[in-house]
């Protein structure tokens, strides 16, 4: 009876008999595993990624936008009209429920900026106070827009700093006049650089007070309102208040659509997901093709080794042990395989984190744990065959073949 | 050695050991295999977002408000300070080639009839959309040719909405209240599907006049263009563009062409196909391993029979020939059979699953089929050179 260590050293020094073969198969076997972690790990970061940028927005927010689909339950109404607005006053009345921390109204459009001769057509951003804590946009210099006095149209603004670099370059800009369509703005405030925020660049866009928006565009018409509720616990709360709220100064009419931000995390949450397995998947057919080629030359190394086998049973080998003389070498093989992969795809991220250095990469556990698994099983799996046939080899005839 | 013989030995070489010639084979069928599976999903799916757009008609373009240069959302769709008029949307009607402009704007209201209500899209258009949009009515007609200004109050329902409203029966001359106004049902359209996340059938078309007073705007969202068709769509978005900044005095508005979209999107999803092939050939590769490691074996186990080769006349440069001849046989016939493979999985799919469009991309099929010889090739290289390298003598020793 053979004990386990006697197991492995025979099958390393089996192994370490042909070395070019072994190498060979052990690139295999890596490159599969290799792809899989590397996969993943894109995969991974990806929605690591996406999540913290949401993470960052709070998951204590609602985003409500006037107009609601019945019919389909598909896509919310991103960005129709409505015969009745959602308007500054719908929105003010909602910061008085108690589950509602703050709100922040916000209406968009398009209109030139403009410093003498230099014009850019930019988005412009009417909201309050609120807007920047809410969706976490700070300013680098200057103060973002000024508390109180909603409804009040002051001629103030906020620019991007994409938009001030391309109108005043490095020009002091602070309590200087910039024209924004037929009216004359004063710049209090320039936002960060990190004013990028789920894919959205703050950076060509121009904040001024909502009521202001609303007299420039010449529309009472809100485009979102987003709404932070108290705390996480008070989230259903604060939805039901507002719905109520709104359709109560509606007469009746429920005819806006509240989106929970968390709600669409998790949606990109569950998409990235399912991305990230089926690359994996994918890649993992390349661990079935090494499983073939274990398979294949373990095959041969039983047909070259057939005196050897016939000597082992002579000497009172059982079928069993013979068999698991091979299993344990194609599971070895591949098992140093996925070591090697593993090894590969650590270098691959290395390289990659030195060239990317924003990009959360980082192999998943699971990942690890599940390639290295999926190896040892297939090598298990593709050397039963061959360990069969070793196995069922008749001693007299096969030290008969030399 | 003539051409015949150098068949014989290698059919020979690969068919004395059937087991493992199948199982090299295999390693690379199933790279291959891979590929034109992937690649005929990714090929599948582009043209169907392809046909998604060119139902819409292939000789449109158009304008929207708002200078953009990327084809994300602007604020520009839902305010402006230039607005996109209907008169502006008029005046493109004259210019020479254009066949039919469509004017649109888009919202949400409350649509009751029959003692039903729903909350649903409103299209304001004209009369174009049945020529611009290729959408045909099902029943009665679409909005009539009239002063777009002066419109009369009539509606036609998209085909789900119709079902949701009045199930089987007929809406014609029916009245239905959108937005709390009053209008008369004069047609229902033929269902057309979706369009962007825009659901063309859940949705009821007004008069776009009528369609701006509801939602108190000035600008309309879109218009398109529908231009005849030997027209170049270049010139046409010339004409348009310069009639248009005559109007506003600069260029304040985005003309796209169908042909630009499309060229955007189909470039986007070639790059998509492409990177999921890649992901199927990393299976080629270990494939081609497979093929290396075989071939290397044989070449050891066959020493003696290089060696009487060589003793028999053979040059080297045929003996190399004949282990690459083997080494390309073993890749091609794997890449033969993934090739039924992938295709006899293309179309179970297609079988199993009538919603995933599924299309060989024959491009890919053929590359990955050339990539196989190639591997076969070049796995072939190492181990042809050594046994092409054996010294005749010590090649027979070792007998």
């Amino acid at each position: 009876m053979m004990r386990l260590p006697d197991l492995l050293r025979f099958a390393a020094g089996s192994l370490s008999g042909a070395r070019t073969r072994t190498g060979l198969m052990l690139l295999a076997m890596g490159i599969g595993v290799a792809s899989v972690v590397l996969l993943t790990a894109l995969g991974e970061g990806a929605r690591h990624y996406v999540v913290k940028e949401f993470a960052q927005l709070g998951t204590d927010l609602l985003i409500m936008m006037p107009g609601r689909n019945e019919t389909t339950g598909g896509a919310p109404p991103l960005f129709g009209e409505t015969p009745r607005d959602l308007t500054l006053q719908d929105a003010l009345a909602l910061q008085r429920h108690p589950s509602i921390r703050s709100i922040a109204p916000i209406s968009v459009g398009n209109a030139p900026v403009s410093r003498g001769a230099r014009e850019r057509e930019v988005t412009i951003i009417g909201s309050t106070a609120q807007f920047f804590p809410v969706r976490h946009v700070q300013v680098s210099s200057g103060s973002p827009l000024p508390a109180g006095e909603v409804e009040r149209a002051n001629n103030l603004v906020v620019l991007g700093h994409n938009l001030r670099r391309e109108l005043f370059d490095g020009e002091r800009v602070l309590g200087r006049w910039v024209r924004i369509n037929d009216r004359r703005f004063r710049i209090i405030g320039v936002l960060g650089n990190s004013g990028q925020s789920l894919g959205q660049d703050l950076g060509d866009m121009a904040i001024i007070p909502v009521a202001s928006a609303q007299q420039l565009f010449d529309s009472p018409s809100l485009f979102r309102v987003l709404i932070q509720a108290r705390s996480k616990e008070d989230l259903p709360g604060a939805e039901r208040a507002a719905r109520e709220i709104i359709r109560k100064r509606h007469d009746g009419e429920d005819d806006v659509t509240i989106i929970a931000q968390d709600a669409m995390l998790k949606t990109f949450d569950g998409i990235l997901r399912a991305l990230t397995y089926t690359v994996a998947g994918i890649a993992a057919i390349s661990l079935a093709v090494a499983g073939v080629l274990i398979m294949n030359v373990m095959l041969v190394a039983v047909a070259q080794r057939v005196p050897e086998i016939g000597l082992l049973k002579a000497l009172g080998a059982s079928e069993k042990e013979v068999l698991r003389v091979f299993l344990v070498e194609s599971t070895l093989l591949a098992g140093s395989g996925a070591l090697l992969g593993i090894l590969l795809a650590a270098s691959g991220i290395w390289v990659l984190r030195q060239l990317f250095p924003v990009f959360p990469l980082a192999a998943p556990l699971w990942s690890l744990f599940s390639s290295v698994g999926v190896a040892l099983l297939i090598g298990l799996l593709f050397g039963v065959l061959p360990a069969r046939r070793a196995a069922r080899l008749d001693p007299v005839q096969a030290l008969n073949r030399r | 050695m003539l051409l015949q013989d150098h068949i014989h030995l290698t059919a020979g070489a690969i068919l004395a050991q059937r087991t493992r010639s199948l199982l090299t084979g295999l390693g690379i069928a199933v790279g291959i295999a891979a590929v034109v599976l992937l690649t005929a999903i990714g090929e599948g799916v582009q043209r169907f977002v392809v046909q998604e757009f060119t139902q819409f008609g292939t000789n449109l373009l158009a304008v929207s408000p708002g200078k953009t240069e990327t084809f994300g959302m602007s604020g520009a769709l839902v305010s402006n300070v230039r607005p996109l008029s209907l008169e502006d949307a008029q005046s493109l009607q004259q210019l020479p080639q254009v066949e039919a402009v469509v004017p649109f704007i888009q919202g949400n209201a409350q649509v009751e009839a029959n003692q039903r209500s729903r909350r649903t899209m409103v299209f304001g258009t004209g009369p174009g959309v049945p020529a611009v949009w290729s959408i045909e009515p099902a029943l009665g007609r679409f909005l009539p040719q009239e002063d777009w200004r002066r419109a009369r109050p009539f509606a036609v329902l998209g085909s789900k909405l119709r079902d949701e409203l009045f199930g089987n029966r007929s809406p014609l001359g029916e009245r239905i209240r959108i937005g709390g106004e009053t209008y008369r049902i004069i047609g229902s359209m033929q269902p057309k599907g979706q369009m962007l996340g825009f659901d063309l059938d859940d949705t009821v078309y007004i008069p776009v006049a009528r369609a701006m007073a509801m939602f108190d705007r000035e600008s309309l969202m879109e218009v398109d263009v529908l231009y005849a068709a030997d027209a170049d769509a270049d010139t046409l978005a010339d004409r348009v563009r310069r009639r248009l900044e005559q109007r506003h005095g600069s260029e304040d508005f985005t003309i796209v062409t169908q042909d630009q979209m499309l060229d955007v999107l189909s470039s986007v999803l070639e790059v998509l196909t492409l990177a999921v092939g890649a992901l199927g050939a990393i299976s080629l590769l270990v494939g081609g391993i497979g093929i290396l490691t075989i071939m290397t074996i044989s070449v050891r186990e066959r020493s003696a029979e290089v060696g009487l080769l060589r003793a028999l006349g053979s040059s080297r440069r045929q003996i190399l020939w004949l282990f690459l001849g083997e080494a390309t046989v073993l890749g091609m016939a794997g890449g033969f059979a993934g090739l039924s493979l992938g295709i006899c999985g293309a179309w179970l799919l297609g079988l199993l699953l009538p919603g995933l469009p599924v299309h060989i991309a024959w491009e890919y099929a053929l590359l990955a089929l050339s990539v196989a010889l190639l591997v076969g090739l070049t796995a072939g290289v190492a181990p042809a050179l050594r046994a092409a390298g054996l010294d005749p003598i010590e090649a027979l020793h070792s007998e």
